[in-house]
């Protein structure tokens, strides 16, 4: 039953599909709603929450703040920060997209990604910019000023982004800002998919937000419960906005979190965070079962929605609003819930708060009071209707094939389950060097014709220690069909210095980003639809780690085993084996063979 | 058992051999692993024994000539290309030159200030005798010989007679040199406690009034208006005297001797003075910080501000250093939680934060202050406004508000409710709230520049910061070189590309012109070029490849050398070593 309702694409509450009785509410997207509040004030949070399948909870947080350019270039920073102004403005960056992500987002049980996927980044970080510059080594050494002084003020390990992690995409990425001058504009684009999000990335991101954590949505956002989450993304945005007739332009800084929570494994005390069987008394039991007893039970499926607030989930609670934000009209509702009208939702607060009720009574809003705590309580509850997610556009999934230490091969499946409208999309992908693909081998198949789905391609080979292999290809995917995209690749031999300390967990290789070209997004701007794959792990061939030692011990070896003999055979004196007593220069034997015949006349000669 | 059956087949092995004719010698070796039968045939007794052939000469001659051609190839040839290839470049630094400039035995310097006397009321004869006995009676006063102040008399561009264009003796300069220190006008006046003097407060100018009869007469070799022009003269370039005194006696001990003349009081703060003051640097990056625990005040007027308030007195800084300005709003940003919390002062009317407690007042955990993004420092300006609850908040002991954090910058807490007069704190410090503090700001900055407190004329105060500069940065760049030769004397290992060589010849270059203009009273040029010198000594002492190869463990070249080098190394030794007892037995025998 449950997994009929996967097929069908559609999410109903996991209060499952026992459900005749169950309606389903057209889910408005919510995020429309964020794009009509005005980019004229300076500064403007927002935090979503919404239940997923499975006892998951999204939660969106959102922050944009402006500075007026003219004040930017005078460095008279508001609420933009210093520190990444002064960066921006030193490195001649226009626009900047840095994201820190961790996990997978289950798109089969979640539904279509939050921002439609423009706010997130592959595995690891990801960063792409559009630098001004007079030409392309300019805007190289740029963009190394660029990423060593973001890895600073970030604590990443940006700086490892070199000319072998920077590619120069074509066609997946478009600015989102409205420039004046774009011929001057390079777009670069790096990323370190073996880095580890953690905490350290997070005390920075919050240092940069003018409420800094300490009121606002952000006062939510801790550490323990943000990189314990199935799956996370951190993002800075950075883009120039322009009224309609180019004047009045602001620099727009839109920082956000996004992340799916575990309820129940969020709901766990820090102290004691081990998941223990409840008593069986606590456990409602299928007494159906033959064998059910005193004790032995098998637990029913619980059907209820769990119920949580906002303190257990985030671990601290949230700390009123941000007075920076507006005081009345959209700005102001701070929190926002996206559940079914009949969900029971109790906010708790000694303070003045606002209710609002949006989009046919399936987002409530929630105007924050200032200074004094806010929560958010939804007691359990049976639920007779849900929410229907929405289907993504495609689904992505790619891994390795192949076995052995030389060559391997990718497969990337990816599915359009819509069954009316064909997708076009762009498929970039940004392989190390040392990961040699052969384009020869590049096949493309969909399962419901014979046509070739790919219409462009966009290749950059690999140059060994100097930049990685750059693939973009423009496919199309017909209606409710699978493409199915593989190439061989061959595996190079690193030198001993270029393995890192943990050399035999493999390699990762950065995600493949998919743009969607024939969709507009519903978030009606430019920021465009994406889908990531995960990152791979590519196993290359490691040495032994001792082998120069080896090697210097071996060679040494042969070579005063040759000139041992070769010296010896030249300046030795050649002599038969009865003369060499007679000599005296027997060697150690001569000498213990003379000291044995002494011995020997001295006992037997008394 | 198991040793016999291995070695039957080995001997089967040696039976089937076939039997070597050419050389009887090479075949004997084989057959020596028997060791049973020689050691029988030792045993049976001496007189059995074979006398091999006595050896023939030319074979030893060929054995001795073997041996010398492989130490010969060893010597000659490997050895040289090994100490070639592992050698590190060192390039020639002139060492000795080095530490003279360290020790300041090259360049004593000198600051000759050239003071235009504009005597328009004057005749030429009594203006060059006025001038004369005013120099006796200044040079009577100057105590310290590194600093003197030499008097001219200047073209008055309205008073062009005769007799100036006569004379060209040298003491005569134009008005417009940029080099002269100080313009003094005579001017004669009827009324008025006479001689009297007054400094202009813009321009490098001593307006001295006389009267008529203070002239002195040609006879007379001292007149009360001289020695009142030297007076004020000395008094005004006192401080700069003590700065420069200071400065010699502190940066090389060659100098120490000189600075008798330097009381203990004077020397203590002009070491405070120092320390508090930034090292100099061609760009210094100001930030001024709006720091607030709550939310408000979330905006100042800091653009109009610093344009009003601190603009024209960088710009009067620009031919000394130039200045980046930046600023930021940082809220709900507290004080450091690590001092005591303010107390409720009642005699004050106000919150009290401890003297002591001010060196941590600055949150470096929290408060963004990192430093500018570019060359040179960052002076910091902090302007905290607390929280309404605990607002006014003063210093205990003297209850002002504000403080400076040597070679850092300057903090000040603002009150708003004194500024405002109203009861919340407003959310937008408007340009006339900041002018207090954009005042206290301003006063930072110039000790922070180190700018001596008098006299009382910005330009006089500016050219005597660039003589302090230019002397300073000559003594930082000489003892960097100094530091660079020890560097290299004392490592060995390290290796000296010639990048480091060809900065240092241009530190020495540049240092000895800043010398040579600083002798010649040109102290912008001076200034200049100690600039550069500081920078490329900077560079060459700094030089990024000569670090990297700094410790090669002894151990480590063993590891490597020993495998080759000790199996090679012992059949040559012990083919030499008895070559040679082989000689010396038979010179014996």
């Amino acid at each position: 039953m449950r997994s009929h309702c996967l097929d069908n694409s559609f999410q109903p509450s996991p209060r499952g599909c026992n459900a005749a009785m169950l309606s389903f509410l057209s889910l408005l997207f919510f995020n429309l709603l964020i794009t009509f509040t005005a980019a004229g004030q300076d500064y403007y949070e927002r935090l979503l929450l919404r239940p997923l399948p499975q006892s998951a909870l999204l939660a969106s947080f959102n922050f944009r703040s402006n500075e007026s350019s003219a004040s930017f270039d005078q460095q008279n920073f508001r609420y933009f920060p210093r520190s990444l102004g002064q960066i921006l403005q030193h490195a001649r960056t226009k626009e900047l997209h840095l994201r820190f992500s961790l996990g997978r987002w289950d798109a089969e049980s979640w539904g279509q990604r939050p921002w439609d996927g423009a706010r997130e980044g592959g595995t690891g970080v990801e960063l792409w910019a559009w630098l001004e510059a007079q030409s392309e080594e300019e805007a190289f050494s740029r963009w190394l000023t660029l990423t060593n002084a973001l890895s600073g003020l970030f604590c990443a390990s940006l700086n490892f982004i070199d000319a072998t992690k920077t590619i120069r995409p074509v066609m997946s990425f478009q600015p989102e800002g409205d420039h004046h001058n774009s011929s001057n504009l390079h777009l670069l684009h790096g990323t370190l998919p073996h880095e580890v999000v953690c905490t350290e990335n997070l005390t920075p991101f919050l240092k940069l937000l003018p409420c800094k954590g300490k009121a606002g949505v952000s006062s939510l956002l801790d550490g323990h419960k943000l990189f314990d989450a199935s799956w996370q993304t951190m993002s800075i945005d950075v883009r120039p906005v322009c009224g309609k007739d180019g004047a009045d332009c602001v620099l727009e800084m839109e920082q956000s979190v996004d992340m799916v929570l575990d309820i129940d494994r969020s709901r766990r005390p820090r102290d004691n965070p081990i998941p223990r069987p409840l008593p069986i008394e606590e456990i409602a039991c299928d007494t159906s079962k033959h064998y059910n007893a005193e004790d032995t039970c098998y637990p029913l499926h619980k059907s209820a929605e769990p119920g949580w607030n906002l303190t257990e989930i985030f671990g601290r609670p949230l700390k009123g609003a941000c007075p920076l934000t507006d005081g009345d009209g959209e700005g102001a509702n701070t929190v926002c819930i996206n559940t079914p009208p009949e969900r029971i939702i109790q906010a708790n607060t000694t303070g003045q708060y606002l209710e609002t009720w949006i989009a046919s009574d399936t987002v409530r809003c929630y105007k924050l009071p200032t200074g004094s705590d806010f929560d958010l309580n939804l007691p359990e509850q049976e639920m007779t209707t849900g929410l229907i997610l929405a289907t993504p556009p495609l689904f992505a999934a790619r891994s390795i094939n192949g076995h052995g230490q030389e060559r391997g091969s990718i497969q990337a499946i990816i599915r359009n389950p819509s069954a009316t409208d064909a997708v076009e999309f762009v498929y970039l992908e940004s392989l190390p060097w040392f990961m040699k693909p052969y384009l020869h081998t590049l096949r493309a198949r969909v399962d419901t014709t014979s046509t070739n789905p790919i219409q462009e391609t966009y290749y950059r080979p690999a140059v060994d220690r100097a930049r990685g292999t750059h693939l973009e290809l423009r496919m199309l995917i017909p209606a409710s069909s699978t493409l199915t995209l593989t190439y061989d690749f061959e595996k190079a031999i690193l030198r001993y210095t270029e393995y890192p300390p943990d050399a035999n967990r493999g390699f990762d290789v950065a995600p493949a980003v998919l743009k969607l070209l024939s969709s507009q997004s519903s978030l009606g701007d430019n920021k465009g639809v994406y889908l990531r794959t995960t990152s791979l792990l590519l196993p290359l061939p490691t040495p032994d780690f001792s082998m120069p030692y080896n090697v210097i011990i071996l060679t040494s070896t042969v070579m005063a085993l040759g000139f041992g003999n070769i010296f010896n055979l030249l300046v030795r004196r050649f002599v038969g084996a009865e003369e060499v007593m007679a000599l005296g220069a027997g060697g150690l034997r001569g000498v213990v063979a003379a000291r044995v015949a002494a011995m020997r006349t001295r006992l037997l000669g008394r | 058992m198991r040793c016999q059956q291995l070695s039957t087949p080995r001997r089967r092995h040696h039976r089937k051999m076939p039997p070597s004719t050419q050389v009887d010698a090479l075949s004997t070796p084989t057959r020596a692993p028997d060791g049973s039968e020689t050691a029988a045939n030792a045993a049976e007794g001496a007189p059995a024994r074979r006398q091999p052939p006595p050896e023939s000469n030319e074979s030893m001659w060929t054995r001795r000539a073997v041996i010398f051609s492989f130490w010969a190839v060893v010597v000659f040839l490997g050895l040289p290309v090994w100490w070639k290839t592992t050698a590190i470049y060192r390039a020639d630094l002139p060492l000795q030159a080095m530490t003279d400039w360290a020790d300041g035995k090259i360049c004593k310097p000198v600051f000759p200030l050239r003071i235009a006397v504009e005597a328009s009321a004057l005749q030429s004869p009594d203006a060059q005798h006025l001038i004369r006995t005013t120099q006796h009676a200044l040079d009577d006063l100057n105590e310290f010989s590194a600093h003197h102040l030499r008097l001219m008399l200047a073209d008055s561009p309205w008073t062009a007679n005769l007799s100036q264009q006569v004379v060209s003796d040298g003491l005569r300069i134009s008005g417009k040199d940029e080099d002269i220190a100080l313009t003094i006008r005579l001017v004669p006046v009827e009324t008025g406690t006479t001689p009297r003097s007054h400094l202009q407060q813009y321009a490098p100018t001593l307006d001295v009034y006389y009267a008529a009869n203070q002239i002195p007469p040609a006879s007379s070799t001292s007149s009360p208006l001289a020695t009142f022009i030297a007076h004020e003269l000395h008094k005004m370039f006192a401080e700069e005297q003590a700065q420069l005194a200071y400065l010699l006696s502190t940066t090389s001990s060659a100098h120490s001797a000189k600075i008798k003349s330097l009381s203990p009081e004077t020397a203590a703060e002009l070491e405070r003075q120092s320390t508090r003051a930034l090292k100099y640097a061609p760009t210094y990056h100001l930030t001024f910080s709006l720091f607030s625990p709550t939310f408000v005040p979330s905006a100042w007027e800091i653009e109009s501000a610093l344009q009003q308030y601190l603009a024209p007195l960088l710009e009067s800084f620009s031919s000394i250093s130039n200045f980046t300005v930046d600023s930021q709003v940082q809220l709900y940003a507290g004080f450091s939680p690590s001092i005591r919390q303010p107390e409720y002062d009642e005699t004050l009317n106000a919150w009290t934060l401890r003297k002591e407690d001010l060196s941590g007042f600055i949150n470096a955990a929290e408060w963004p202050l990192s430093p500018s993004i570019g060359i040179g420092p960052t002076v910091n300006f902090v302007l905290y406004v607390p929280d309404q609850s605990q607002s006014p908040l003063l210093v205990k002991e003297n209850g002002g508000n504000s403080w400076l954090i040597p070679q850092w910058g300057g903090v000040l807490i603002l009150n708003p409710a004194q500024a405002a007069n109203t009861a919340n704190t407003p959310t937008t410090l408007t340009r006339e709230a900041l002018a207090p503090a954009m005042h206290t700001f301003a006063n930072q900055l110039l000790s922070l520049l180190g700018l001596p407190q008098t006299p009382n004329s910005l330009p006089l105060r500016l050219s005597t910061l660039k003589r302090v500069r230019a002397a300073s940065l000559l003594f930082s760049a000489s003892s960097t070189l100094g530091a660079l030769a020890r560097l290299t004397r004392a490592l060995p290992s390290i290796p000296i590309p010639d990048k480091v060589a060809i900065s240092v010849d241009f530190t020495t270059d540049h240092l000895q012109q800043a010398c040579n203009n600083l002798r010649e009273g040109r102290f912008q040029g001076a200034l200049e070029h100690a600039r550069i010198a500081e920078a490329e000594a900077e560079k060459a002492f700094f030089e990024r490849s000569m670090v990297g190869q700094v410790y090669f463990p002894d151990e480590h070249k063993a590891a490597v050398y020993l495998p080759l080098m000790g199996p090679v190394a012992v059949p040559l030794l012990m083919a030499a070593l008895k070559e040679f007892k082989g000689l010396s037995a038979r010179r014996r025998g």
